[in-house]
C-alpha cells in the first residue's frame, strides 16, 4: 500500500453549469453528479437527448439508438443532483471558475409542467399541425407536442406560430381537455439565475441544410432528402413506424442513391472540412435500407471512403458484399427531377465514365456544421473559435477539453464533427477536469 | 398468504392503445394472492406513485407488481416510493408490458393483451417468493493502478492523482513517454512533441499522489471492483530500489489499462522489402528521423531526395494481414511530408494509398496543404512490390485514377505499417480478464455509450490499447477514464444488487462444478471447510452455478427454482 493519504471525500459540493443535454451534456452531468456534485443542465430544446434521439440504428453494431439512449435520458432526468432547465437558454454569464454567475431565460411553454402529468391527451386532440422539425420535415406534429413519446421531460410546449388559439383567438381544445388545468396560454418568459463554479459547452452541431445546395436540388425536390431525415424514416419510431417510404407518393424506393461530402470538402463553394461521420452513415443507411427493401439497390458516390474506427472498414465491406451497395468514385454533378423518378448525373474516376442514375429518392450526406448558438456562447465567454464556428481547444493534442478560459470545459461536437463514442469518451474527459477542479475547492484560489 | 397488488399503467395510449388494460386488471384481481388491482394515465408521474403508496399503506400490501415499461426505466422510480412507505423495493417488480408486449404487437391487440395477462401473472408469481433484501454495501479502496506510461496512462495517473488520489503508474519499459517520445512535430499545429510530452513526464514524477514503477509488470491480478489486489514484478532494473524480479502486491480500487500500441512487424512485409532492405524503414523509425534532424537513408547516411509513403501496409487486408484500418497513418503521413519538406526542401513525397481519412476539424485542409503547399503526389492505388534499383529503390504500383500501373524511384520508403496492440497485451488482458477483440485489441463495455470502461467493472481503458488513435483522441478517453476512477471513489462505498448466488452449505458437497461453470470467478471452493463459497461482489447472478449444482445446494436470492417453477405454471 502506498503511505500517502487519500483525500477525504467530504469536501462541499460544488456546481456546474452544463449547456447542452445532448450525449456529450448527459455523458458528462451523469459523471460529475454520480461523484456528488451538483449539475445545472440547461437544454435549448423542450427535452433532451440531442441528435442522438433522432437516430435509427447506430454503426457497426446496429443496436438501436432510442433503445440504448432511453436509459440514460430517464438517468439524467432521474438524477437528484442534477437540475434540468429544459427550453431554455444561457442569457448572460459572468465571473470566472469559482464564481460564475448565469442568467437563464426559460421559455414559455405555455403549459404549467408543474401540473402536467404528461398524459398526452392535449397532443392527441390538438387540431393544429405543423411539420416536425424532430421528424425532419419528414413527419407532421400537433401545435402541442413534445420531440418524441420518450422525452425527457415528458411536457409539451405550444409553437405559437401554428396554435389556433393564438393565431386567431379560438379552439383553446387542450385547455378544455386538460384534466389537471395545465395550460396557460398568459404564461410569460421566466428568467432564472444561478452560481456555478464550472461551465461545460456540449452544444453540438446543426446541420448544413440542402437549401444551401443549388446542385443538389436546393431542397426543393421532394424525393431528395437529406440523411437526417433518412434516419427518420428508418426510424421505427418515426412517421413511418420505420417503413422506407419516399415523401413524394409514399412508394417503397427501390432505387436509392446516396451522396457523400454534401457541403463537406469543397472549399470553393461550401465548407473545406470533411465531416467525419457520414460515410459511416451511409454505410449503415444503406444497408439499413436493404434489411427494409430486400430487393433494392444503393448507390453510394464518394470520394474516399472514411471508415476510421473499430470495425468500421468491415463494416463498410458488408455493406460492399453482403448487401450489394454500389459505391462510385465520384462526385454527383448535377441531379434533376424527371417524372417521378429524380436522375442523378456523375463521374465514376475509377472508370473515368459518366454515370447517369434514375433513383426513386436520393439521400444527401449533408456536412456538420457549427451550431449558431456555439458561436454565440463562444462570443459572450471570448472563447476562440477557427473560421468555421468550431471551439478550440486551449492545445489541440494534450488539452483537448480545456479551454483557454479556466473553469471552461468542451464536450463533444461543439469542437468540430466526432462520432458517438468519440463524443462520449471526449465528454467524459471534460468531466475529470471538472471533478480535478472541484477536488482543489475553487474558492480558495 | 401474500397480499398483492397490480397496478397496470396505460402509458398514455402507448400501452393502453394496444393492450385492453382493463381486462389486464379483470384476470388477475381472482388471483387468490392478489387483494388490489387499480390501473392510470401514467403510473411513473407524481399522482401515479401516491396512488401506490397510498394502496400499499390502506391495503397493506406486503408486495407490489407494476406493470408498465421496461425495468430500466422506471425499477428504480417505483422501488424508492414504495420503499418511501416502508415497502422493501425487493418486494416490487416490474412486468414490462410496453417494450416486450404493447410496442411490438401494436398490430394484434388481442394476442397483446392476452400476453400482458400472462407477464403480469408470472410476476405475481415471482413476488410472491421474494424475499426482502438490502443492497450490499462494499469498501472501496480509493487508489488507483495505472498500467502504461505513455500519454494516455500519464494523462490518467495526472487526472486522478490530481483529484487527490493516489496513484500506482507502472510502465513496461524503463522510461515514461511511450511512442510519443519517438515523435517530432505533431498535427495540427505541429507544436514539437518532444516538449509537451517532457512537460507531461516531470509532472508525473513530481507528482505528491502519483507513484511511479518502471521497468514493472503487473503479473497478476485478484479481486474485484473497489478491491483489486494486483501483484507487480520489476523484471528489470530499474530505478525502484526492489531486487530483480521481487513481486509486490498492490491493493487498488481501479485499474486504468494504457497499454497502448505497436506497429506491425515489418518483416511481415516481404513484398515492401520490409526488413529486407535498409531504405525501407517504418513509419516511427522515420518519425525519429524527423526529431533528431536527422533525415538520412540508413545505408548510406544520404540525404533522401525521393521519398514514397506506402499506406495501408498491413492494414485493410482481411487476406493476408489485419482486417482493419489503422485509423492514424494518414494523418501522420500528411505531417510527416510537410516535416520532411521543411528539412528537405527540394525533397520530392509520393504517396500510395487506398483512401484519404483526414476525418474532423481541419484534418482535410491539413492533407490538402501537403498535397498543394508541398507538392505531395497522391496515388490512388496498392503498391505491388519494391525492390532495389541501382542503389536506390524501384516501387511498382497501380494508380487506379489514371488506370495505369506505375514505378517510382525512391531515395527511401516509409511504410505506414498497421497499428497492432503491443506485444503482451493479450496476455495482460488474460491476468487482468478484460475481454480482448479478435485482433487482440481490449473490448469496450459498449461501442457506442461505454467506450472507456472494459466489460470488468472498476477496470478502464485508455489510448491505443483499445484501438489505434491518435493523440487528441487518446488524451481525452484517458481523461474520460480518469472520471470513471474519480466517479467510483466519491463514494465511501459501492452498493451492488443483492440479487445474487447463495449457498444452503448442508446440501453442498464440496464437488466444485460450480467453480468451474462460473463465469466471473465468484465462485471458490472454501480454504478447509468441504464446501463452496460465494463471492456476491463478483456474481453477476447469471444462474449458471444453479443450474450445474448436481445437488441444489446452490440458488439466487429472489430467482429460486421455487419461484421460476411457480412462473411457468402461471402460462402453461
Amino acid at each position: 500500500m502506498s503511505d500517502k493519504k487519500p483525500v477525504s471525500n467530504d469536501t462541499p459540493a460544488q456546481r456546474v453549469l452544463i449547456i447542452g443535454a445532448g450525449i456529450a451534456g448527459m455523458q458528462a452531468a451523469l459523471d460529475i453528479a454520480d461523484a456528488g456534485h451538483e449539475v445545472l443542465l440547461v437544454e435549448r430544446l423542450p427535452s433532451i437527448g440531442g441528435r442522438m434521439a433522432q437516430l435509427s440504428e447506430t454503426f457497426p453494431t446496429l443496436d438501436c439508438a432510442q433503445c440504448i439512449l432511453t436509459p440514460r435520458t430517464v438517468e439524467v432526468g432521474h438524477h437528484e443532483q442534477i437540475q434540468l432547465l429544459t427550453h431554455a437558454e444561457i442569457e448572460s454569464i459572468e465571473g470566472e471558475v469559482g464564481d460564475f454567475r448565469v442568467r437563464i431565460r426559460r421559455r414559455a411553454a405555455y403549459v404549467d409542467w408543474d401540473l402536467c402529468t404528461g398524459c398526452g391527451l392535449c397532443q392527441e386532440k390538438c387540431p393544429g399541425r405543423a411539420l416536425s422539425d424532430f421528424e425532419r420535415g419528414t413527419g407532421e406534429r400537433a401545435a402541442i407536442y413534445t420531440l418524441s413519446p420518450q422525452a425527457v421531460p415528458n411536457k409539451p410546449i405550444i409553437d405559437r406560430e401554428h396554435c389556433i388559439h393564438f393565431l386567431r383567438d379560438r379552439c383553446g381544445a387542450c385547455a378544455k381537455l386538460c384534466p389537471v388545468g395545465a395550460i396557460d396560454f398568459e404564461q410569460q418568459d421566466a428568467f432564472v439565475e444561478a452560481d456555478c463554479d464550472a461551465i461545460i459547452l456540449a452544444t453540438g452541431y446543426d446541420i448544413y441544410g440542402l437549401d444551401r445546395m443549388a446542385e443538389y436540388g436546393g431542397g426543393k425536390i421532394p424525393d431528395v432528402i437529406d440523411a437526417l431525415a433518412f434516419e427518420r424514416l428508418l426510424s421505427s419510431s418515426g412517421p413511418t413506424a420505420g417503413q422506407v417510404r419516399r415523401p413524394s407518393d409514399g412508394r417503397v424506393p427501390s432505387e436509392v442513391v446516396f451522396i457523400q461530402c454534401a457541403g463537406s470538402r469543397d472549399p470553393q463553394k461550401h465548407l473545406s472540412y470533411c465531416s467525419k461521420v457520414c460515410c459511416m452513415v451511409a454505410a449503415k443507411q444503406a444497408t439499413l435500407y436493404r434489411h427494409r427493401v430486400h430487393n433494392g439497390q444503393a448507390y453510394v458516390f464518394y470520394i474516399d471512403i472514411r471508415a476510421a474506427g473499430k470495425g468500421y472498414d468491415e463494416f463498410t465491406q458488408r455493406a460492399m458484399e453482403d448487401e450489394q451497395v454500389v459505391y462510385v468514385r465520384g462526385k454527383v454533378s448535377r441531379l434533376f427531377r424527371d417524372s417521378d423518378r429524380v436522375l442523378v448525373m456523375g463521374a465514376d474516376t475509377l472508370t473515368n465514365r459518366q454515370v447517369q442514375i434514375a433513383a426513386d429518392l436520393v439521400v444527401v450526406a449533408p456536412a456538420l456544421r457549427s451550431h449558431p448558438e456555439t458561436v454565440r456562447l463562444a462570443q459572450m465567454l471570448s472563447l476562440p473559435t477557427d473560421r468555421h464556428g468550431w471551439l478550440l481547444p486551449l492545445n489541440e493534442n494534450v488539452h483537448p477539453v480545456e479551454t483557454s478560459r479556466p473553469g471552461v470545459f468542451l464536450a463533444g461536437t461543439g469542437t468540430g464533427p466526432m462520432d458517438i463514442p468519440e463524443t462520449v469518451a471526449h465528454a467524459s474527459g471534460a468531466a475529470a477536469q471538472v471533478l480535478k477542479l472541484f477536488a482543489n475547492p475553487c474558492r480558495q484560489r | 398468504m401474500a397480499r398483492i397488488g397490480v397496478f397496470v399503467c396505460h402509458c398514455g395510449l402507448n400501452i393502453a392503445g394496444t393492450v385492453d388494460v382493463e381486462r389486464v386488471i379483470e384476470a388477475v384481481r381472482d388471483h387468490p394472492d392478489v387483494v388490489h388491482a387499480a390501473d392510470y394515465k401514467y403510473l411513473c408521474s407524481d399522482p401515479g406513485q401516491s396512488l401506490i403508496q397510498d394502496a400499499i399503506e390502506t391495503r397493506e400490501l406486503d408486495g407490489v407488481v407494476v406493470a408498465a415499461c421496461s425495468p430500466s426505466m422506471h425499477e428504480a422510480t417505483f422501488g424508492r416510493a414504495a420503499a418511501e412507505v416502508s415497502l422493501n423495493p425487493y418486494r416490487l417488480e416490474i412486468a414490462n408490458i410496453r417494450e416486450q408486449v404493447s410496442w411490438p404487437h401494436q398490430r394484434e391487440p388481442e394476442a397483446a393483451t392476452r400476453k400482458a395477462i400472462e407477464v403480469v401473472r408470472t410476476l405475481v408469481e415471482k413476488v410472491s417468493g421474494n424475499e426482502e433484501l438490502s443492497p450490499l454495501e462494499l469498501p472501496i479502496t480509493r487508489r488507483a493502478l495505472v498500467v502504461g506510461g505513455g500519454i494516455a496512462g500519464m494523462t490518467a495517473a495526472l487526472d486522478i492523482g490530481d483529484a487527490g488520489y493516489p496513484v500506482l503508474l507502472v510502465e513496461r519499459s524503463e522510461r515514461l513517454g511511450g511512442h510519443m517520445a519517438e515523435h517530432s512535430q505533431l498535427y495540427l499545429n505541429l507544436d514539437a512533441g518532444d516538449d509537451l510530452l517532457r512537460q507531461r513526464v516531470e509532472a508525473v514524477h513530481n507528482h505528491p499522489h502519483v507513484e511511479v514503477l518502471t521497468g514493472t509488470q503487473v503479473v497478476a491480478l485478484d479481486g474485484y471492483v473497489g478491491n483489486f489486489t494486483a501483484q507487480v514484478r520489476a523484471d528489470y532494473i530499474g530505478n525502484t530500489e526492489e531486487e530483480d524480479g521481487d513481486t509486490r502486491h498492490e491493493d487498488v480500487g481501479a485499474i486504468v489499462l494504457a497499454t497502448g500500441f505497436d506497429l506491425y512487424d515489418m518483416g511481415r512485409l516481404p513484398e515492401y522489402g520490409g526488413d529486407r532492405y535498409p531504405d525501407v524503414v517504418d513509419s516511427l523509425q522515420f518519425e525519429s528521423m524527423l526529431r533528431d534532424n536527422a533525415v538520412r537513408r540508413p545505408s548510406d547516411g544520404r540525404v533522401p531526395e525521393e521519398v514514397v509513403w506506402v499506406q495501408c501496409a498491413g492494414s485493410r487486408d482481411p487476406e493476408q494481414h489485419q482486417p482493419y484500418c489503422s485509423k492514424i497513418c494518414c494523418m501522420y503521413v500528411a505531417k510527416q511530408i510537410i516535416a520532411y519538406r521543411r528539412a528537405v526542401p527540394q525533397g520530392q513525397a509520393y504517396v500510395f494509398y487506398i483512401d484519404i481519412r483526414s476525418q474532423g476539424r481541419g484534418y482535410d485542409e491539413f492533407v490538402q496543404e501537403a498535397m498543394e503547399e508541398h507538392d505531395a503526389l497522391y496515388l490512388r492505388g496498392k503498391v505491388s512490390k519494391i525492390a532495389p534499383h541501382g542503389g536506390r529503390l524501384a516501387v511498382w504500383g497501380v494508380d487506379t485514377l489514371v488506370g495505369n500501373s506505375v514505378r517510382v524511384s525512391a531515395d527511401l520508403v516509409v511504410l505506414a505499417t498497421a497499428a497492432v496492440p503491443s506485444a503482451g497485451t493479450e496476455d495482460l488482458a488474460r491476468r487482468t480478464r478484460a475481454a480482448t477483440d479478435e485482433s487482440g485489441f481490449l473490448s469496450e463495455a459498449h461501442p457506442k455509450l461505454r467506450p472507456v470502461e472494459s466489460l470488468t467493472a472498476g477496470i478502464y481503458l485508455a489510448g491505443g490499447c483499445q484501438f489505434p488513435k491518435d493523440i487528441p483522441e487518446t488524451v481525452s478517453q484517458a481523461s474520460g477514464a480518469a472520471a470513471k476512477v474519480l466517479r467510483l471513489f466519491a463514494k465511501d462505498e459501492m452498493t451492488q444488487e443483492p440479487t445474487v448466488a447463495y449457498l444452503v452449505e448442508e446440501l453442498c458437497s464440496g464437488c466444485g462444478t460450480c467453480v468451474e461453470i462460473c463465469p466471473y470467478e465468484a465462485r471458490e471452493l472454501h480454504p478447509y471447510l468441504a464446501v463452496a463459497t460465494v463471492n456476491p461482489a463478483l456474481c453477476q447472478n447469471c444462474g449458471a452455478c444453479l443450474v450445474a449444482c448436481p445437488n441444489k445446494a446452490t440458488s439466487v436470492h429472489n430467482w429460486t427454482p421455487k419461484q421460476i417453477l411457480a412462473m411457468a405454471d402461471a402460462v402453461v
